[in-house]
Formats: C-alpha cells, sequence, structure tokens
C-alpha cells in the first residue's frame, strides 16, 4: 500500500474539516481552562495518533500545564504477537500522584485501549482522571467510559486523518476523512 | 483457543471450543486488553410451549464479568442476522436488566480494520469462520486459502452440548471458567 498511497487521492469523504475541527479545538481548550484553573493539570496523550490533537489542545489551553505522553502496543502489531498482551512502550515521565490528570485521546471506538489504561493509571493515584478525546464512536463500544470531554461524535465509519491512521499512513492529513473502498482492497488483495 | 493470565503466564491455560474462528479472534483482543471473559457461561430461555417446556434459548457468546456485559457475535448472512435480531429483541424484552451487545459483521470487519487483520476478516466471515466439527463434512471450513485461518481452525475438543431445558426458567448457568 506504502508504495502506491496518495495522501488526499486517496479520501473518499472528508467528514471533519480542519476548521471544524481548529474550532473544536479551541471550544475544548477554553472549556478545560475554565474547569481546571487553580489546580496543577497533566495531559497525558497517547502516541501516536493523539499527537496532533494534544499539540494543538495544550496550545488552546489557557492556563499551566504539564504533559507526558505514553505509547502502548496495539493488537496485532507485529511487535507484540507473540506476547498476547498489551505493553507499555512508553511510560509516563514523571510521577502523577496526587495531580489532576487529563486523558487527550484521538478517538475512542471499542473503549479496550482506554479501559486499560484508566486501569493503569488509577493505579498512579492521580488526585483526579477524566478523559477528552477528540473524536467518540459509540457504536462500537465495548466498555463504557464516561467522556469528559468530546470533540465529536462521529458516525459508525473508518476514519483516517489527523492523527488516525491506516497502516500507518494518512496521520499527516490535516482533516478527518473516509478512504475510498479501493484502498482497503489493495492490502486485502480483493 | 487459550485463555492466559494477565500476567502473561500460561499456568492456567484452559482449552475453549469456540464455534467460529471470530470468537477466537475476540477472546484473544479481550485477553489482549486484559478484559476478563467466559465463552457462552449463561443460557437464556426465551420461547416457551403451553406446557413450560424451553424451546428456544439464547446464549450470547461472551460474558465479559467485570463490564456486566454479554456480547453476541455475529458475522452471518443477513437472512441469519435478521434471525439473531430478532431473538435477541425477545431477549431484551424478557430481561430488561440484562447489558447484551450485538457485534455485527462490519463491527468485527472495522475491528480488523484497525488492527491492520482485515485480510484475516474477509477469512473469518460467514459460514467459512465456523470451527470445523467433528461432526460436520470437511470442506465446511476449507482453510487452505488463508494461513491465518488455518491456524485459527486447528482441531478442537468436542463441543460441550448446550443445555437447552434448565430447571431455573430464566437462567442456565453452565460451568465456565473465567478467562483473563
Amino acid at each position: 500500500m506504502s508504495e502506491h498511497a496518495n495522501l488526499h487521492g486517496d479520501v473518499a469523504e472528508i467528514l471533519l474539516t480542519e476548521e471544524e475541527i481548529a474550532t473544536k479545538v479551541r471550544e475544548l481548550g477554553a472549556q478545560i481552562s475554565a474547569d481546571y484553573r487553580g489546580r496543577r493539570l497533566t495531559l497525558v496523550s497517547v502516541l501516536k495518533g493523539s499527537l496532533p490533537f494534544m499539540a494543538d489542545l495544550m496550545r488552546a489551553i489557557e492556563i499551566p500545564v504539564r504533559i507526558d505522553l505514553m505509547e502502548v502496543s496495539s493488537y496485532g502489531g507485529s511487535s507484540t504477537e507473540s506476547s498476547g498482551l498489551v505493553r507499555i512502550l512508553k511510560d509516563l515521565s514523571a510521577s502523577i500522584a496526587d495531580e489532576d490528570v487529563l486523558i487527550v485521546e484521538d478517538i475512542i471506538d471499542t473503549g479496550l485501549t482506554l479501559n486499560y489504561l484508566v486501569r493503569y493509571l488509577r493505579g498512579k493515584a492521580p488526585a483526579s482522571l477524566h478523559i477528552c478525546t477528540l473524536l467518540d464512536k459509540p457504536a462500537r463500544r465495548l466498555v463504557e467510559i464516561p467522556v469528559d470531554y468530546r470533540g465529536f461524535t462521529i458516525p459508525d465509519r473508518f476514519v483516517v486523518g489527523y492523527g488516525l491512521d491506516y497502516g500507518e499512513l494518512y496521520r499527516n492529513l490535516r482533516y478527518v476523512g473516509v478512504l475510498k473502498p479501493e484502498v482497503y482492497a489493495e492490502v486485502t488483495g480483493g | 483457543m487459550w485463555g492466559a493470565r494477565p500476567d502473561g503466564t500460561d499456568a492456567d491455560l484452559v482449552s475453549v471450543p469456540f464455534a467460529h474462528a471470530s470468537e477466537a479472534e475476540m477472546s484473544r483482543i479481550l485477553d489482549f486488553y486484559a478484559v476478563r471473559w467466559e465463552y457462552e457461561p449463561h443460557t437464556f430461555p426465551i420461547l416457551w410451549n403451553l406446557d413450560g417446556d424451553v424451546i428456544e434459548s439464547f446464549s450470547p457468546d461472551f460474558y465479559l464479568p467485570d463490564l456486566e456485559l454479554h456480547l453476541e457475535m455475529t458475522t452471518l448472512r443477513q437472512k441469519l442476522v435478521r434471525k439473531k435480531n430478532r431473538k435477541l429483541r425477545r431477549l431484551r424484552e424478557l430481561y430488561p436488566d440484562l447489558n447484551v451487545k450485538l457485534f455485527y459483521a462490519r463491527d468485527f470487519r472495522e475491528l480488523m480494520l484497525k488492527y491492520g487483520k482485515l485480510a484475516l476478516h474477509d477469512g473469518l466471515s460467514g459460514t467459512l469462520g465456523q470451527v470445523a466439527s467433528p461432526y460436520a463434512p470437511r470442506d465446511a471450513a476449507d482453510t487452505s486459502a488463508s494461513p491465518d485461518l488455518a491456524a485459527m481452525t486447528e482441531p478442537t475438543p468436542e463441543r460441550p452440548t448446550r443445555r437447552r431445558h434448565g430447571a431455573d426458567p430464566r437462567t442456565v448457568q453452565k460451568g465456565s471458567a473465567i478467562h483473563t
């Protein structure tokens, strides 16, 4: 796929434009700023998909914040298939004990990854733990997790862009879109 | 198929005879994210005859005890999905407090897409994904087209008989281990 991928040409439909995303991120930033004023807030982002959202959101927040990054292995990843268990590939770089923590996610669909992450972070005794996601796909939810800050509720479609990938590509799209069916067919040989 | 401990040890490995390869794949996903599961632990009667005998029941594929969620997977043809939808509606009418989610073929497809296993999904859909039964013709689950699928449909132990008639008019608890 990588040899033939066409960044914009492979996109069948734009679901969220760059402007819509920017507006929503500013709104979320303002809300978070108001809610956490006077508190010690740490934003924890989950690599790699949340990177663009984290970068924009932290700059839309008008109070001092600490940031930290985590990476957890994904099911089906070649580096983890042998273990069969999710692993923390990159842990927090500082303690979050007694800190107010906001997990910054790109998308919540099944909730499996987030459920794991929440359980893991709760074990580090933060003062509070809340969740902010740019995209929410509730139709696919297996694990119900309360979402405190939600950018967009999106339909039940596989989306790419603004950090979200398909086969590690399309993360650098400035918008969120849906790929043409033939892009998937290339992979499956269909 | 196997359930492993969250700490990665395999001391408690338990063989589970899945009916469909997609269920086996789902069990691996749940294991991966350390979500405890049970395979078909409960059977819910949904239809009785005039004598009070259970004539139809529903056994959701998975029960996730920590989430109190029953999960039913279907990668079958639309006609069979309609039948399953009907049973699910009936189940919800009779057991309104039950938390049940139906995982459709498109849900499973997107999950495989997300995890970079779309080719695997195409081999698991519909009847092709049925794990070979010791009573079924061998070509019912021809796995020669997909090495991944072949690996998932390795011979399984004989499937336990489902209890359709329970003394309890509501649920029948089947003996099962919790897998994490």
